[in-house]
């Protein structure tokens, strides 16, 4: 029981359609869990209602039908002990990159000693050491990600969720940020809950692959993925089992796209 | 960094590059204060041969009543009443705009109730209430005071407004996850967020105090610059209105000044983002 963080239960979500009388069902009677120390994909089509399931973990929306349960207490309002890695960056763009790092141990009231330590080895960790008094705007997207990163894993926080975090980056950025993601999950044992619409990257990160289906959105399969890590990142065909774990996947993902016509 | 050490080490070339960026800068300045010249230069020039100077008097006759007014004292009076009432008048506005534009850009329920008054009474011309507001404050510094906060009120109301209400939402939810609370919140996020909205509301209304403390005094007053102007005015005196005109230029350019410090200050973030970013 102690290794559950995180449990999904039956949850279901509707939202009121612009101009219609009747609600609009996002998601429908989707169950999964997240064990400690596990990475956890989830990717479907989109509009599908992925990110949907991320803001209700953080207590930002309460499901419609269901119960989100965290350390096998139900999630009623804003979750604190979860960290959120958006889109985009959004890094304060009025505080410099160790403010921004800073301000969660600031609200938690940590001591300003322990703060300056802390955020001296977050940014050390995703590589932006010597950035620290740069403004966000002085920053590449890629810098902003890792400062963003940095920011969440800074409060050690008891399960981190990530919403498609990788997907405004170039191929080349995104391909380093998945393997800087790699080992600094692996070397924190962190729990993560990672949305995306990238097979490939779906396959190459995680424990787990959790499939949605189109609206109204059903847990289609829910994969493991047993591939040695450390995962190559820069040439997924080469780590082995690859091509088989990614056909899995696939296969469940691939009647999805067929009819997909309308986003 | 580099092109310091660049510089050392090419000699002439890069003093004479260093040269010429020196002299851009008085000739910049030369090339600005040029039209400015060349006007009064006209102005002194036309003055008695196409147009009488009882009319427009001319920029000579116009230092000269400058020089008077300050040798004398006897602007003095007129000065220290209309600084008092322009401060007073923008600091009230100001601080109201701010306020509430903050209370009702961060509730919803607010803004819903209270926003059609607020565009209703936007839109009534201030100026129409110089004559009421006299009635009301009588004809010392207080209704000039009321019309020139006013008028700042609306501009800066509405900025702040504004900006408030354009703070991310997701940016705001991304905040309270990291644990902060409602003063937390106000302070990290939504102050700063306004910051360059307030800056321009308070920008924007600095000439607009000046229209509402002249027009006030123009309406009815004991003291004041307006009142001067208005004297002027009346007795066929242009030098003196041109001279009442540019202590108000000065006055504005005074606030512009300050305000322009206090916005390098506030918004440091914000004239940075120029700066090319930095890749890995």
């Amino acid at each position: 029981m102690s290794d559950r963080v995180l449990a999904f239960e039956a949850i279901g979500q509707d939202f009121p359609a612009p101009g219609q009388r009747m609600n609009i069902r996002v998601l429908d009677g989707i169950s999964f869990e997240v064990d400690r120390g596990k990475f956890v994909a989830v990717i479907g089509p989109s509009g599908c209602g992925k990110s949907t399931l991320l803001q209700m973990a953080a207590g930002l929306l309460i499901p419609t039908r269901g119960a989100v349960h965290h350390r096998c207490r139900k999630v009623t309002g804003i979750n604190t002990e979860v960290g959120f890695v958006p889109q985009q960056a959004q890094l304060f763009p009025w505080k410099t990159l160790a403010e921004n790092v800073e301000l969660p141990l600031l609200f938690r009231g940590v001591t300003a000693g322990e703060r300056k330590e802390r955020v001296a080895s977050a940014l050390e960790a995703v590589g932006l050491k010597g950035f620290e008094q740069h403004f966000p705007s002085q920053l590449s997207g890629g810098m902003q990600k890792r400062g963003s990163i940095a920011r969440t894993l800074v409060y050690r926080p008891d399960i981190i969720l990530m919403d498609e975090p990788f997907g405004a980056l170039d191929a080349q950025t995104r391909m380093v940020m998945q393997s800087d993601l790699q080992s600094l999950s692996m070397e924190a044992g962190a729990t993560v809950v990672f949305v995306t619409h990238d097979i490939t990257e779906a396959v190459l990160l995680a424990d787990h692959v959790v499939v949605l289906s189109q609206r109204p959105s059903r847990l289609l399969a829910n994969i493991p993925i047993d591939l040695p890590r450390p995962r190559n990142m820069f040439e997924p065909f080469r780590n082995p089992g690859f091509e088989a774990a990614y056909d899995a996947v696939w296969t469940e993902f691939r009647s999805q796209i067929d009819i997909g016509r309308v986003h | 960094m580099t092109e310091m050490t660049y510089d050392a080490s090419a000699g002439s070339a890069g003093l004479r590059r260093r040269l010429s960026t020196l002299a851009a800068k008085p000739l910049q300045w030369a090339l600005k204060l040029l039209p400015g010249i060349a006007l009064l230069l006209f102005w002194q020039w036309a003055s008695g041969r196409l147009i009488k100077e009882i009319y427009v008097s001319k920029p000579s006759a116009v230092a000269q009543r400058l020089y008077e007014l300050f040798a004398s004292g006897e602007i003095y009076p007129h000065l220290w009443t209309t600084g008092q009432e322009l401060v007073l008048g923008y600091v009230i506005g100001v601080a109201g705009g701010v306020i509430g534009g903050y209370a009702l850009g961060r509730s919803p329920r607010l803004a819903r109730i209270f926003e059609p008054y607020v565009m209703a009474f936007y839109g009534i011309p201030k100026i129409a209430l110089a004559p009421l507001f006299i009635i009301w404050f009588g004809i010392g510094i207080g209704s000039k005071i009321a019309l020139a906060s006013i008028m700042v009120f609306f501009l800066v109301f509405y900025n702040v407004f504004a900006g408030v209400r354009s703070v991310d939402r997701e940016l705001i939810n991304l905040t309270l996850v990291m644990g902060a609370n409602q003063r937390q919140l106000t302070y990290h996020v939504f102050l700063p967020a306004a910051a360059p909205f307030v800056m321009l509301g308070m920008r924007l209304a600095i000439p607009y105090s000046v229209i509402g403390v002249i027009v006030g005094e123009f309406t009815s007053s004991a003291q004041g610059l307006g009142l001067f102007i208005h004297e002027a005015s009346s007795t066929y005196d242009p030098a003196g209105v041109f001279a009442g005109i540019v202590i108000l230029l000065g006055f504005v350019a005074i606030a512009n000044f300050l305000a322009g410090r206090l916005e390098r200050r506030l918004l440091r973030w914000h004239s940075l983002s120029g700066a090319g970013p930095i890749d890995i």
